[in-house]
C-alpha cells in the first residue's frame, strides 16, 4: 500500500492525480472523434496555438495563469480556422493543421521574442513540457470544472457526432447538424488542449489525445467501446504513469505517456494475434 | 447574374429530335410520391438545374439517366434537402422536403463512409432508424434491422463489420437501411459502381424486385444499361440541367443517340465494365 499512500501523502501529488486523470479522461473522450476524423495531427497544432495565444498574453503583460485567458479564443480561432480549411477546400486535415501549426508557433516566438528585460521573466520550458507537480489549487479548479464541462458536452452529442464522422451526408440526410458539430468538435478540442498544456505542456499534449483512441481502436469493434476503452486507458494510465514517476523518480507527463505508449504496443500486438 | 448552361448545336439538334419523340407520362390520376416542379438550382451563380419538371407516381420505378454533369446527383441532393432550389417546388407525398425527408431512403453513389470506422451493419441500419448512431441496441431495433437484411437477402451480415464486407454485401447493407424505415421513394445513385460482376448481377436482381412492386417508388441513377433495362418502367433523361425526355423505356432506349450520350455501359450487366 506504500506505493500509493507514500506519494499521495503529499497534496501537490493529489492535486498532479486529479489533474492528470481529468485531463487524460477529456483527451481520450475527444480523441476518438478527433482519431476517427483522420486529425491526430490536429492536438499538435492546437497545442501549438495555444503556445502562440499564451505568448501575446505575456507580450500584453499578463501573467502565464492570466495568459491562458488570451489563448483561449486565440486557439479556438484558429480551430476553426482550420475547420473552414477542411470543408472549404480539397486540403486534407494534416495539410491544414500544418500551416496553422506553424503560423502559431511562429506567432509564439516572434512575441516572446518582443518581449524586453524590464518585462516578468518565463520559464519557456514549463510551457513547453509542463509541470504536473506544480499544478495550484486555482489551476486544478480550472482543469477539472472544463474537463467535466467538455465530458459532459461531448457525451451528450456523441450519438450524433458519431454519425457525422462516420458519414456525413448521411448524417446530413438524417438531418444531423454536421458543420455545426464539427466546428462545436474543434473549438471544444481547442479548448481542452488550452488548460490541458498547464499541466502537461505544449509537446506532449496531443499524446494524450492521440494515444488512448488510437490504443482503444484497434481493441474495440464499436465506437461505444472503443470510447470506454480509450476513457480507461487514458485515465489509468495517467494513475500509474503518475504514481509510476513518483517512485522512479521520472518526468510525471512523460512516464504517463511512455505508460499509454506501452499499451498501444500490447494493442498492436492483441489486433495481430486476433486477425 | 447566373450564367446558364449555354447549348450547342448538338444538344439543340437532340431538343428537336426528342420533341418528335412519343414519351407517354404517368397516368395523372395515381397518387404522385414525388413531384419535381419548375425546379431551377443555382450553385455559385452556376445554373445546374434548368426549369425541370416530372413527377413519380407510387410504386413506380423511374430511371434517371443523363450524360456525366447533367445535373443528376444536384437534382437529388435538392429531393433530399441537402441543398436549396432557387426556384419552383419539390414535394414528396405531398409535403416539402423537410417536412417529407422521413419517407425518403437513400442507397449513395459512392461510399463515403470511413471504412475504418468500428462499426458493424446493424449499427449503420439502427441510426437510419433513429438518425444518431447508436450506443447500444434494444431487442425491437434488432428484429428491425433483421428483418430489412432479410428483404434483401442479407439477414447473415447483421453482425458483421462493415470494414469486412465485399462491394455487393456492403450495397446490400445500405440498401437495407434505406428500406428500414418503410420509405414511399427510394433513391439509388449509381448502387451498382465499384461492385464486382457477380455482386452487379445479384444487386439488379434486387432493383428488379423492388421494381416489381407496387407500393414502393423509386429513381435509380445508372450508366449500366442493363439495369435500366431491367429496372426502369419509366426513364427521364437530363442533359445540360434541362429534362431532353421523359417517357417509356420502350420509346428511348431504342434511340442509339441518347443510348450513346448517357455513357451506358454494356447490354449484359454480367460483362459491364466497373462503373466507377
Amino acid at each position: 500500500m506504500d506505493l500509493l499512500s507514500e506519494p499521495l501523502a503529499f497534496e501537490f501529488m493529489q492535486r498532479a492525480l486529479f489533474a492528470g486523470i481529468a485531463v487524460a479522461a477529456v483527451c481520450a473522450v475527444i480523441g476518438v472523434f478527433i482519431v476517427q476524423r483522420g486529425l491526430a495531427f490536429l492536438g499538435d497544432g492546437l497545442a501549438h496555438a495555444a503556445f502562440g495565444g499564451i505568448a501575446i498574453g505575456l507580450f500584453l503583460g499578463a501573467s502565464v495563469e492570466h495568459a491562458v485567458w488570451i489563448a483561449i479564443p486565440f486557439t479556438a480561432a484558429i480551430a476553426i480556422g482550420i475547420g473552414y480549411i477542411l470543408r472549404r477546400t480539397q486540403l486534407r486535415g494534416d495539410v491544414a493543421t500544418g500551416v496553422f501549426f506553424s503560423f502559431s508557433f511562429a506567432l509564439g516566438v516572434l512575441f516572446l521574442g518582443l518581449r524586453t528585460a524590464a518585462d516578468r521573466p518565463v520559464q519557456v520550458e514549463h510551457l513547453l513540457f509542463g509541470n504536473m507537480l506544480s499544478v495550484t489549487p486555482t489551476v486544478l479548479y480550472v482543469v477539472v470544472t472544463v474537463a467535466l464541462v467538455a465530458l459532459a458536452l461531448t457525451l451528450l452529442l456523441w450519438s450524433r457526432l458519431a454519425y457525422a464522422i462516420f458519414d456525413p451526408e448521411l448524417a446530413a440526410i438524417s438531418g444531423v447538424p454536421v458543420a455545426v458539430l464539427e466546428y462545436l468538435l474543434l473549438a471544444e478540442t481547442a479548448v481542452v488542449v488550452v488548460v490541458a498544456v498547464k499541466t502537461v505542456g505544449v509537446v506532449l499534449v496531443s499524446s494524450f489525445v492521440v494515444i488512448p483512441a488510437a490504443s482503444a481502436r484497434l481493441i474495440a469493434t464499436t465506437l461505444g467501446r472503443a470510447t470506454l476503452y480509450a476513457l480507461g486507458i487514458g485515465t489509468l494510465g495517467a494513475a500509474v504513469g503518475l504514481i509510476a514517476s513518483y517512485h522512479l523518480n521520472t518526468p510525471s507527463a512523460a512516464t504517463i505517456i511512455l505508460i499509454h505508449c506501452a499499451v498501444f504496443a500490447a494493442a498492436v500486438a492483441w489486433s495481430r494475434i486476433r486477425r | 447574374m447566373n450564367e446558364s448552361i449555354p447549348p450547342t448545336m448538338k444538344s439543340l439538334e437532340r431538343r428537336e429530335s426528342a420533341r418528335a419523340l412519343i414519351q407517354t407520362r404517368p397516368d395523372p390520376a395515381l397518387p404522385h410520391v414525388l413531384d419535381v416542379d419548375h425546379v431551377t438550382i443555382d450553385i455559385h451563380g452556376k445554373r445546374i438545374i434548368d426549369d425541370v419538371s416530372f413527377w413519380i407516381p407510387k410504386g413506380e420505378f423511374l430511371c434517371l439517366s443523363g450524360p456525366n454533369g447533367a445535373g443528376k446527383s444536384t437534382l437529388l441532393k435538392a429531393v433530399m434537402g441537402l441543398i436549396d432550389v432557387t426556384s419552383g417546388t419539390i414535394r414528396i407525398g405531398g409535403e416539402d422536403v423537410v417536412a417529407g425527408h422521413h419517407k425518403v431512403g437513400y442507397v449513395p453513389q459512392r461510399k463515403a463512409f470511413d471504412r475504418d470506422f468500428p462499426a458493424r451493419a446493424i449499427d449503420l441500419i439502427v441510426a437510419a432508424m433513429r438518425g444518431k448512431w447508436p450506443q447500444r441496441i434494444r431487442p425491437d431495433e434488432r428484429e428491425r434491422a433483421k428483418a430489412a437484411l432479410e428483404k434483401i437477402g442479407g439477414a447473415r451480415l447483421i453482425d458483421k463489420p462493415l470494414a469486412g464486407l465485399s462491394g455487393g454485401e456492403t450495397q446490400r447493407v445500405f440498401l437495407a437501411r434505406a428500406l428500414v424505415n418503410d420509405p414511399s421513394l427510394l433513391i439509388l445513385d449509381e448502387p451498382t459502381a465499384g461492385v464486382d460482376a457477380r455482386g452487379r448481377a445479384e444487386l439488379l436482381d434486387l432493383m428488379a424486385q423492388i421494381s416489381r412492386s407496387d407500393e414502393l417508388a423509386a429513381i435509380l441513377v445508372t450508366h449500366n444499361l442493363a439495369a435500366v433495362a431491367q429496372t426502369a418502367e419509366r426513364i427521364v433523361y437530363l442533359e445540360a440541367g434541362r429534362v431532353l425526355c421523359w417517357g417509356l423505356p420502350q420509346e428511348l432506349l431504342g434511340q442509339e443517340s441518347l443510348t450513346a450520350l448517357a455513357g451506358f455501359q454494356g447490354r449484359d450487366h454480367r460483362a459491364a465494365p466497373d462503373e466507377e
